[in-house]
C-alpha cells in the first residue's frame, strides 16, 4: 500500500465525531434554538454537563459570578460559545496522546491547539475583526491531521528531518508521505461533516496564500500557529520548520508589538483552558 | 533524580545540591542559567518575550515572561541569597527562529539582543551560549556540580565546570 492509501485507511478507521456533539452543532446552527432543548440533550451526559459548567465558569469563557445550573450556564455562554465549548470538551480527549513521530508528549498537541484557538481570537480582537465565525474551533482543530500522520512520520522520520533543505515540514510530508498533516486533517474534518470555516483553516494553515475561502479564519489560524511555534508551545521535531506568510501579516497590518502583545495575553488563558480540558 | 521544572514565563532558584533544574521546548524563548559554584546556588529562567513595555499589566503579574523584568528579578533574588557576581557562570540557550525568517516573528533574535544588553550593563559574561537555528531545545542545570546540558533533536551536549581538586 502507498502512503496516501495508508493515510486514507487510517482516516476511515478514525472515530467518528461523537453523535451528541454532531447533533448539538446542528441544533446550534439555528440562531433561535430553544435552550431547554439543548439542556435536555446535554444533561443526560453527566460528564459533559460538569465540563460545560466548569468551562462556563472559566475566566476565558465565563463572566463575573459563578454559575451552577446548566440552564444558566448555557444562556450565559450563548449559542456560539456553546458550540465551541462542547466541541472542545468532546475532541480534547482525542488529542491527549503521545505522538512519537512528531516527538510530542501526551499534553503537547492539546496545549498547542488551545494556544492557537486562543491566540487566533486575541489576534482577531486586537485587529478589530468582529464575529469571525468558528474561529476558536478552527484554531483548536487545525492540527488533527498530526494524529493521523504520526505513525508514518515516525517511519519516515529520517527523511523528513534530514538537514540542508529549505523545504518546510509540511512540504516534506507531501514529498515523503504524499500528503501533509494539513490535508489529512482536513479530510478527517470533512468526514466529520463540520462547518466549512473549520475545514478551510485546517487545509490552508501552512499555505494561506492558496486559500480560496474564509481568508480571515485561515490567516488568523496561520499566524497564531506560527506564533505558538515561535514561543515553543507544543513544538515537536517539526516545530520551527515552517514559514510565516508575508501576505497574512500584511493583510492584518501586523506589527512586532502586536504579536508580542498577543503572546503575552495568550499564555495564561491557554494554561487555564488546557487544565480544564485535561 | 529530583527534577524541578521551570515552566515557560517562570524561573526557579535552588540551593539544593541534589536538584536539577530543567526547562523544555525553548524555541525563540531564551533560557538562562546563572550559577555560583562556590555557594552552590543556581537559577534558571525561561522568558518568552524581550521587553515588558509591550504589556505592563502582564509584567506586573508575571515578570519572568519578559527578559528585562525577569532577569532583573532572578538576579536580585540570587544576590539576596548570597551569590557573588565575580563567581557567576552564565549559560544561555534558545533564541531560535522559524524557517527563513525575515518576518515580525523574529522574537528569538530580539530576546537574545535584550539579554545580551542586560548582561553587558551588569558587567556579566556569557560563559556558554547555544542559540539560534531552527531547532527547539531543552536545558538542564545540575545544582550540585554546575553541569549544564542542552538537548535538541535527540542529541544532548554537556558542559561541565573545570574541576578544582
Amino acid at each position: 500500500m502507498t502512503y496516501p492509501e495508508k493515510i486514507e485507511r487510517r482516516i476511515e478507521e478514525f472515530p467518528e465525531m461523537p453523535a451528541l456533539c454532531r447533533n448539538l452543532l446542528q441544533s446550534l446552527e439555528d440562531p433561535n434554538v430553544d435552550f431547554s432543548q439543548l439542556e435536555e440533550q446535554i444533561q443526560y451526559d453527566p460528564g459533559l454537563t460538569s465540563n460545560v459548567l466548569r468551562l462556563a465558569n472559566s475566566a476565558y469563557f465565563g463572566a463575573a459570578g459563578s454559575v451552577n445550573s446548566l440552564r444558566v450556564a448555557l444562556m450565559r455562554l450563548g449559542t456560539r460559545r456553546i458550540s465551541e465549548v462542547v466541541t472542545a470538551i468532546m475532541v480534547s480527549p482525542m488529542m491527549l496522546r503521545t505522538l512519537s513521530g512528531y516527538d510530542l508528549r501526551t499534553q503537547d498537541l492539546l496545549q498547542h491547539s488551545v494556544w492557537v484557538a486562543v491566540a487566533s481570537e486575541e489576534l482577531a480582537r486586537l485587529k478589530g475583526y468582529r464575529d469571525v465565525k468558528m474561529l476558536f474551533t478552527a484554531g483548536l482543530l487545525h492540527d488533527m491531521g498530526k494524529i493521523i500522520l504520526d505513525p508514518f512520520v515516525r517511519e519516515q522520520q529520517e527523511n523528513l528531518l534530514h538537514e540542508g533543505l529549505s523545504q518546510s515540514f509540511d512540504q516534506r510530508e507531501k514529498e515523503y508521505l504524499g500528503m501533509s498533516h494539513a490535508q489529512a486533517g482536513a479530510t478527517l474534518l470533512g468526514k466529520w461533516n463540520i462547518p466549512q470555516e473549520i475545514t478551510a483553516a485546517a487545509t490552508w494553515h501552512h499555505d494561506p496564500e492558496s486559500a480560496e475561502e474564509y481568508p480571515e479564519q485561515v490567516n488568523m489560524v496561520h499566524l497564531a500557529d506560527i506564533l505558538g511555534y515561535a514561543e515553543g508551545i507544543g513544538t515537536g521535531v517539526d516545530g520551527m520548520k515552517y514559514r510565516a506568510s508575508q501576505m497574512a501579516q500584511k493583510r492584518l497590518g501586523l506589527q512586532k508589538s502586536d504579536i508580542e502583545y498577543v503572546a503575552s495575553l495568550t499564555l495564561d488563558k491557554m494554561n487555564e483552558l488546557q487544565s480544564l480540558l485535561t | 533524580m529530583p527534577y524541578r521544572i521551570v515552566d515557560i514565563a517562570d524561573y526557579k532558584i535552588s540551593k539544593n545540591a541534589g536538584d536539577i533544574l530543567v526547562t523544555y521546548s525553548l524555541g525563540s524563548c531564551v533560557g538562562v542559567t546563572v550559577y555560583d559554584p562556590v555557594a552552590q546556588i543556581g537559577g534558571m529562567i525561561h522568558c518568552m518575550l524581550p521587553l515588558s513595555k509591550v504589556d505592563r499589566d502582564k509584567a506586573a503579574q508575571r515578570p519572568a515572561m519578559f527578559v528585562d523584568t525577569g532577569m532583573q528579578l532572578m538576579l536580585n533574588q540570587l544576590f539576596d541569597s548570597g551569590v557573588r557576581k565575580s563567581r557567576l557562570k552564565i549559560a544561555v540557550a534558545g533564541g531560535s527562529h522559524i524557517l527563513n525568517d525575515d518576518s515580525i516573528f523574529k522574537i528569538g533574535e530580539r530576546n537574545f539582543t535584550v539579554l545580551r544588553k542586560i548582561l553587558w550593563k551588569n558587567s556579566m559574561l556569557m560563559n556558554i551560549q547555544d542559540v539560534g537555528g531552527e531547532i527547539s531545545r531543552t536545558i538542564r542545570l545540575h545544582i550540585g556540580t554546575g553541569r549544564f546540558t542542552v538537548k535538541s533533536q535527540g542529541t544532548e551536549v554537556h558542559y561541565d565546570l573545570p574541576r578544582k581538586d
